[in-house]
C-alpha cells in the first residue's frame, strides 16, 4: 500500500523526480570525485616529495660559485641535515633533436643534469631513482605527455646521440608552471658536454625540521652568499606540483556544491507543489490523529527513494571518471595508492544524500504550522502575507490586464519569487564571469599584466658570450627591416640594492626604454629618468618598497637612491625583477631582450622563424606564440570552462524556472480555475506567467550581469593572481557580456515559463472549483 | 419558444472502462431570457455537472448545448472563454477572489481584460454595484480583511459587471449564515427582476423557492419540474413548502 502510494507519487511528479535524482547523482559524482582526487593527490604528492627527497631550500645561481664558503655555511647551521650543489647545463632548445623535431620553439629552459648525490632524486615512472647508463637519457615526464619522445627513441643533444631509457618525475620542475626541465644523463655523458652550454648551479639544502626554512633563508641572505637566480622553498614546490590538480579539485567541489544547490531547489519546488496538492489530505491525516512526525516520515521516504539511489549512482559513476581524471596526476606524481580514496569518495556521496534529506526535513517543518481544520475547510493554505500593494488595476493599465496581473503577483509575493530571482542572478553570473575572464586573458594586451610588454616579436639572448653585442646585431637587423614598425633592446644586469631593513641583496634590473612596449603597472608608472626604477610586485615585497620610496642602489660606481615609480606583476624570471632607464656601465649583462612590433602583426610567426634561423643563438618567438605556449593550456581551459558554464547557466535557468512555474501553477490552481471560469483564455494565463518571469528575469539578469562585472571581476582577479598577475581588469566584450548572454539567460527562463504555464491550461476548471 | 440557453439530450460521463458511468444521461433543459431556474437533487445526481456543462466549462460527451443560438460543443476553448467573459456571470460557493487584488480590482478583473482604456468606466460601474450590494467603502480591502458574506457580494458584483445574459450560481449561499444568505438571495432576485436569467444549483428549499421553476435531477436525468409562478419574491414561505414537499415525494 505504502509502496503503491510512493510509486504513484513518483509517477505523477515525473519531471521533478527525475531532475532530483539526476542532480543528486551529479552532485554526488562531483563531490566524490573531488574527495577521491583530493585523497590521491595528497598521498601521491607526499610520496613523490618523500621519495625524491626534495630540497627544502633551493638557490639557483648563474655564474661562478665559492663552494668551500657554501660548505662552511651549511656546516655551521645546526638545522641543515644535508647540503649539495647540483649543476644544470642549460642547452638551447634547437640542440635537442627528437627525430626531425627539435625543442627550438619551446619556451622552457631545457638542460642536462646528473642524478642527485644525496637527495633531490629524479624518479623513473616506477618511482625508483633513475640511473642512466652511458649513452642513455631519461626525459622529463612533461615531454612524455607532450608526445615528444617514446622509450627506445634516439635523441641527439648537442650532436651526441642518446637512447631514451625512460622518463623521470622531477619533484622540483614537473609542473608546466616551472620554467626549467631537467634531462637526466650519466656523469660521463655530462662531463663530455659540460662546456657546450651555460651552467647554472642548484644550491640545495635539506633540513632536519622543515619549519626552520625561514631561519635558514634569512641566514643565507644575511651571509651574502651566491644568489644570482630565483630562490625557492619547499612549500612552493609542494604548491607548484599540487596546483593544476588542486585547481581541478577546487573546481569539482565548487561545481558539486552548485549542483547540490540546484538539487535542493528541485526538491524545494517539487515538495512545495506536492504539499499544496496534498493539503487537504495532510489536514485529514492530522485530524484523524496521525502525528506530524508520521506524516513527515511518509514524505521523507519519497525523497529517500530518490536521494539514496541518486547518491549511489553518482558514486558508482565516479569510478568510471576516476581513471581519466587521475591519469595526469598518476603520470606526474605516480600512484598514490590511497586505500582510503574510495571511502572518502563514498563519504562525499553520503554527505550530498544527507544534505538533501536534511533539507527535505526542514521544508516539511511547515506541517507543524498547518491547522487541520483550516486545511480541511480551505484546501490550500491561505497566504496571509499576500496583500494587495500600491499598484492597482483600477489605477490604469498601460501594458494591459495580463501584464498588470503578472506584475501585481510578483510584487505581492516577493519572497516566493526571491528564489527564482536568486537562481537567475546566479545563472547570469556563472554565464558572464568565465566568458569575461576568457575574453580578458585571450586579449592581445593581456601579457602586459604578466610582465611582458605587448609587442609582436621577442628575441631572448641568454647564456652566450657577448650578449650586448649579439643583441645589438639583432636590433640593427630589425632597424633595417621595413616590415618592423619599432623595436627596443632591454639588457638585464644585477645590481646590489639595500632593502627597507638595511639588508643588501642583488636585484636583476632590465635597463632600456620602457615606454616603447610598456607592461601594465598595478600602481604608478614606468621609469623615465635615470634616477627612477620600477619594481615587480615580488621584488617590492622582498625589499619592503612602495611607490614613492627611495631604493639605495649600487650602480655607476657608487651608491645612489633611485625613486620607485611603479609596481608591476611579473611571472618571468622568478618574478623578482626591476626596470630602470639608467646606463648599465661595466656590470655584466645577464640576458638581453629585443622586442619589436610589426606593421602587419599577422606575420609575426613567419618573422620569428626567419629571425630565429638568422640568429640561432637567440630564442626568437612571436609573442602570440610565447603566450600560447606558456598560458595556452590555461587559456584554452578557461575557454572551454566558459562555454560549459554558459550551457550550465542556460540549462539551470530553464530547468529551475520550469520547476518553479509548475510549482506556482500547482499552488495557484484555484485562482487559475477562477480566472478561466471568468473567461480568461489559456493564452492570457500564459501571458500573465510570462509577465511575472519577464519581471523576475529582467531584474535577475541585470543584477547578475552587474555582479559579474564587479564581484566577478574581483573573484577572477583573485584567481588570476594565482598565476602572478596582480593588476586585473576585465576586458569584456560588451556585446556578449551585457547583451547577448543576459538575453540568452532571460530567453531560456521565458521559454521554460511558457512550457510550465501550459500546465495552467490543463487544470480541470469545473473539478477544481467544485473542490 | 424563445430560449437563451438550451441543452438537448446531454450526456456526460466520468471514469474509465468498466467503471465509466454517465453522470448526465440524456438531460434536456431550456432556459428563457430573464427566467430564474433552480436545479436540485441528491448528492451525485449531476446537478453541478449540469451547471458547468451548460456554461461551457465542462465539455459534454453527447448531445448539444445552445447559448444564444450558438452550439457550445463545436467551439474552441478560447471562444468559450470569450463567451463566458462577455455573456455569462458566475457565483461560486467559495468566492474565488484573487488574494493579491483588492475587492475593487477583483470586481473589474473580467472587464479590463478586453478594455484597458475603459478602466474608469468599469470602476464607476463597480462602485455602483458595490453600493447596491451593500459593500460600498470596502473597495481597497483585501480578501482576507472582509467577511465571507462580503466576499460573496463582491463575487456577485464581479459576475454582474458586464451585464451577463445568464448568471450561473453554484450553491452561492452554501458557505454563509442564514442572515447573509437571505441578503445574497435578495440581491439575486433583484438582478433577475432587472432582466438577467439566473440558473442556480442548490440543495436548500428556501433558496430554490426564489426561482420560477425548479428542476429535480436524479441519476443523471430530470426526474421532475416544478413551476412556482413568477419569481416576484412574494409568498416565499409557501413556495418553499411546495419545494420541500416535492423533495419529500422524490425522496431527496
Amino acid at each position: 500500500m505504502f509502496a503503491r502510494i510512493l510509486r504513484n507519487d513518483l509517477r505523477r511528479g515525473r519531471l521533478a523526480s527525475l531532475a532530483t535524482l539526476l542532480f543528486v547523482a551529479a552532485a554526488a559524482l562531483l563531490v566524490s570525485l573531488a574527495g577521491t582526487l583530493g585523497a590521491e593527490l595528497s598521498r601521491a604528492l607526499t610520496a613523490l616529495l618523500e621519495r625524491a627527497t626534495t630540497p627544502h631550500l633551493l638557490q639557483m645561481h648563474s655564474g661562478p660559485i665559492d663552494l668551500p664558503r657554501l660548505q662552511a655555511f651549511a656546516a655551521g647551521r645546526p638545522e641543515v641535515e644535508a647540503f649539495q650543489v647540483l649543476e644544470f647545463l642549460n642547452v638551447e632548445g634547437s640542440a635537442f633533436e627528437f627525430g626531425d623535431r627539435t625543442l627550438a620553439g619551446s619556451v622552457q629552459d631545457n638542460g642536462l643534469s646528473v642524478q642527485g648525490r644525496d637527495f633531490d632524486f629524479l624518479l623513473d615512472l616506477d618511482g625508483n631513482v633513475a640511473r642512466p647508463a652511458e649513452g642513455e637519457i631519461f626525459v622529463p615526464v612533461f615531454y612524455f605527455k607532450d608526445g615528444a619522445a617514446r622509450p627506445g627513441d634516439r635523441v641527439r643533444i648537442l650532436g651526441r646521440e642518446f637512447r631514451v631509457a625512460g622518463f623521470v618525475r622531477d619533484s622540483q620542475m614537473n609542473s608546466a608552471l616551472s620554467s626549467s626541465k631537467r634531462f637526466l644523463v650519466s656523469p660521463a655523458d655530462y662531463a663530455a658536454l659540460r662546456d657546450r652550454g651555460s651552467i647554472e648551479s642548484l644550491i640545495e639544502f635539506r633540513l632536519r625540521d622543515p619549519d626552520a626554512l625561514g631561519a635558514l633563508e634569512a641566514a643565507y641572505v644575511a651571509a651574502g652568499l651566491e644568489s644570482n637566480g630565483p630562490r625557492v622553498g619547499f612549500p612552493l614546490f609542494r604548491m607548484m606540483n599540487a596546483l593544476s590538480d588542486g585547481l581541478l579539485i577546487v573546481v569539482l567541489l565548487f561545481v558539486g556544491l552548485l549542483v547540490t544547490l540546484v538539487a535542493l531547489l528541485c526538491v524545494r519546488f517539487a515538495l512545495l507543489a506536492k504539499i499544496e496538492e496534498d493539503y487537504r489530505e495532510i489536514g485529514a491525516m492530522k485530524a484523524i490523529g496521525l502525528r506530524v512526525s508520521d506524516i513527515r516520515r511518509a514524505y521523507l521516504a519519497r525523497y529517500a527513494v530518490l536521494a539514496v539511489p541518486g547518491a549511489l549512482l553518482g558514486w558508482a559513476l565516479s569510478f568510471a571518471f576516476r581513471g581519466p581524471l587521475l591519469a595526469n596526476l598518476r603520470l606526474f606524481m605516480g600512484e598514490g595508492g590511497a586505500a582510503g580514496a574510495p571511502v572518502l569518495g563514498l563519504a562525499g556521496a553520503v554527505l550530498v544524500c544527507l544534505l538533501v534529506l536534511a533539507y527535505v526535513r526542514g521544508v516539511l517543518g511547515r506541517f507543524r504550522k498547518l491547522s487541520a481544520a483550516e486545511a480541511l475547510r480551505f484546501g490550500a493554505p491561505r497566504e496571509t502575507a499576500r496583500r494587495p500593494g500600491r499598484l492597482r488595476l483600477a489605477g490604469g493599465l498601460p501594458l494591459g490586464a495580463n501584464a498588470a496581473l503578472g506584475v501585481l503577483d510578483v510584487l505581492a509575493r516577493k519572497r516566493l519569487y526571491g528564489t527564482m530571482l536568486a537562481v537567475l542572478v546566479a545563472s547570469s553570473f556563472i554565464a558572464v564571469v568565465p566568458r569575461n575572464l576568457h575574453t580578458t586573458v585571450s586579449a592581445p594586451g593581456f601579457s602586459a599584466h604578466l610582465g611582458i610588454g605587448a609587442c609582436d616579436l621577442r628575441a631572448d639572448v641568454q647564456a652566450v658570450g657577448d650578449i650586448p653585442g649579439r643583441a645589438a646585431d639583432i636590433a640593427a637587423a630589425l632597424a633595417a627591416d621595413t616590415e618592423v614598425r619599432k623595436s627596443v633592446v632591454l639588457t638585464a644586469r644585477a645590481f646590489p640594492v639595500r632593502g627597507k631593513d638595511g639588508s643588501e641583496s642583488s636585484l636583476k634590473v632590465e635597463l632600456g626604454d620602457h615606454s616603447v612596449f610598456p607592461v601594465a603597472y598595478a600602481e604608478g608608472r614606468a621609469p623615465r629618468s635615470p634616477d627612477e626604477i620600477a619594481l615587480s610586485m615580488l621584488s617590492a615585497q622582498d625589499l619592503g618598497m612602495r611607490v614613492g620610496d627611495r631604493l639605495p642602489t649600487a650602480a655607476g660606481g657608487g651608491w645612489r637612491d633611485l625613486t620607485v615609480t611603479g609596481l608591476y606583476s611579473d611571472v618571468t624570471n622568478g618574478g623578482k625583477t626591476a626596470k630602470a632607464a639608467f646606463p648599465g656601465g661595466e656590470s655584466p649583462v645577464l640576458w638581453a631582450v629585443v622586442q619589436a612590433s610589426l606593421r602587419d602583426p599577422s606575420r609575426s610567426r613567419e618573422k620569428a622563424e626567419a629571425y630565429g634561423s638568422a640568429f640561432p643563438y637567440a630564442k626568437v618567438s612571436s609573442l602570440q606564440e610565447y603566450v600560447s605556449q606558456t598560458f595556452g593550456p590555461t587559456i584554452r581551459a578557461i575557454g572551454s570552462a566558459s562555454r560549459i558554464s554558459l550551457a550550465v547557466a542556460l540549462v539551470l535557468a530553464a530547468l529551475i524556472t520550469l520547476l518553479f512555474v509548475r510549482m506556482l501553477v500547482a499552488r495557484d490552481r484555484v485562482s487559475i480555475a477562477a480566472l478561466r471560469a471568468l473567461g480568461f483564455r489559456n493564452s492570457d494565463l500564459t501571458r500573465q506567467y510570462l509577465a511575472r518571469s519577464a519581471l523576475v528575469a529582467g531584474a535577475g539578469v541585470l543584477a547578475g550581469s552587474l555582479l559579474a562585472n564587479t564581484l566577478g571581476e574581483s573573484l577572477a582577479g583573485a584567481l588570476i593572481s594565482l598565476f602572478g598577475a596582480a593588476s586585473f581588469e576585465f576586458a569584456a566584450d560588451p556585446l556578449s557580456a551585457y547583451l547577448l548572454i543576459p538575453l540568452a539567460v532571460a530567453i531560456s527562463a521565458l521559454a521554460a515559463t511558457a512550457a510550465g504555464a501550459a500546465g495552467a491550461g490543463r487544470i480541470d476548471v469545473a473539478q477544481t472549483i467544485r473542490e | 419558444m424563445n430560449t437563451i440557453l438550451s441543452g438537448e439530450r446531454i450526456v456526460k460521463s466520468f471514469g474509465d472502462g468498466a467503471e465509466r458511468r454517465n453522470v448526465l444521461d440524456g438531460v434536456s433543459v431550456e432556459i428563457r431570457p430573464g427566467e430564474f431556474v433552480s436545479i436540485m437533487g441528491p448528492s451525485g445526481s449531476g446537478k453541478t455537472t449540469l451547471l458547468y456543462s451548460l456554461s461551457g466549462m465542462d465539455r459534454v460527451d453527447g448531445g448539444r448545448i445552445l447559448f444564444e443560438g450558438r452550439d457550445l460543443s463545436g467551439m474552441r476553448d478560447d471562444d468559450l472563454a470569450d463567451l463566458r467573459r462577455r455573456r455569462m456571470g458566475f457565483v461560486f460557493q467559495q468566492p474565488t477572489l484573487l488574494g493579491n487584488l483588492d475587492l475593487l480590482d477583483n470586481i473589474i478583473l473580467p472587464a479590463v481584460r478586453d478594455d484597458r482604456r475603459g478602466t474608469d468606466r468599469h470602476v464607476e460601474k463597480a462602485r455602483d454595484l458595490m453600493r447596491r450590494t451593500g459593500i460600498a467603502g470596502l473597495e481597497r480591502r483585501s480578501v482576507s480583511q472582509v467577511s465571507g458574506g462580503q466576499l460573496q457580494r463582491a463575487g456577485i458584483c464581479r459576475a454582474l459587471l458586464r451585464d451577463p445574459a445568464v448568471l450561473f450560481g453554484d450553491e452561492p449561499t452554501g458557505a454563509l449564515n442564514s442572515a447573509s444568505a437571505r441578503e445574497i438571495l435578495d440581491i439575486l432576485s433583484e438582478v433577475n427582476a432587472a432582466g438577467t436569467a439566473v440558473l442556480l444549483v442548490t440543495h436548500d428549499a428556501a433558496v430554490a423557492a426564489r426561482a420560477g421553476r425548479v428542476l429535480f435531477l436524479r441519476d443523471g436525468r430530470i426526474d421532475r419540474e416544478l413551476e412556482l409562478g413568477p419569481p416576484d419574491g412574494r409568498g416565499l414561505e409557501d413556495r418553499a413548502l411546495r419545494v420541500s414537499e416535492a423533495m419529500r415525494e422524490l425522496g431527496i
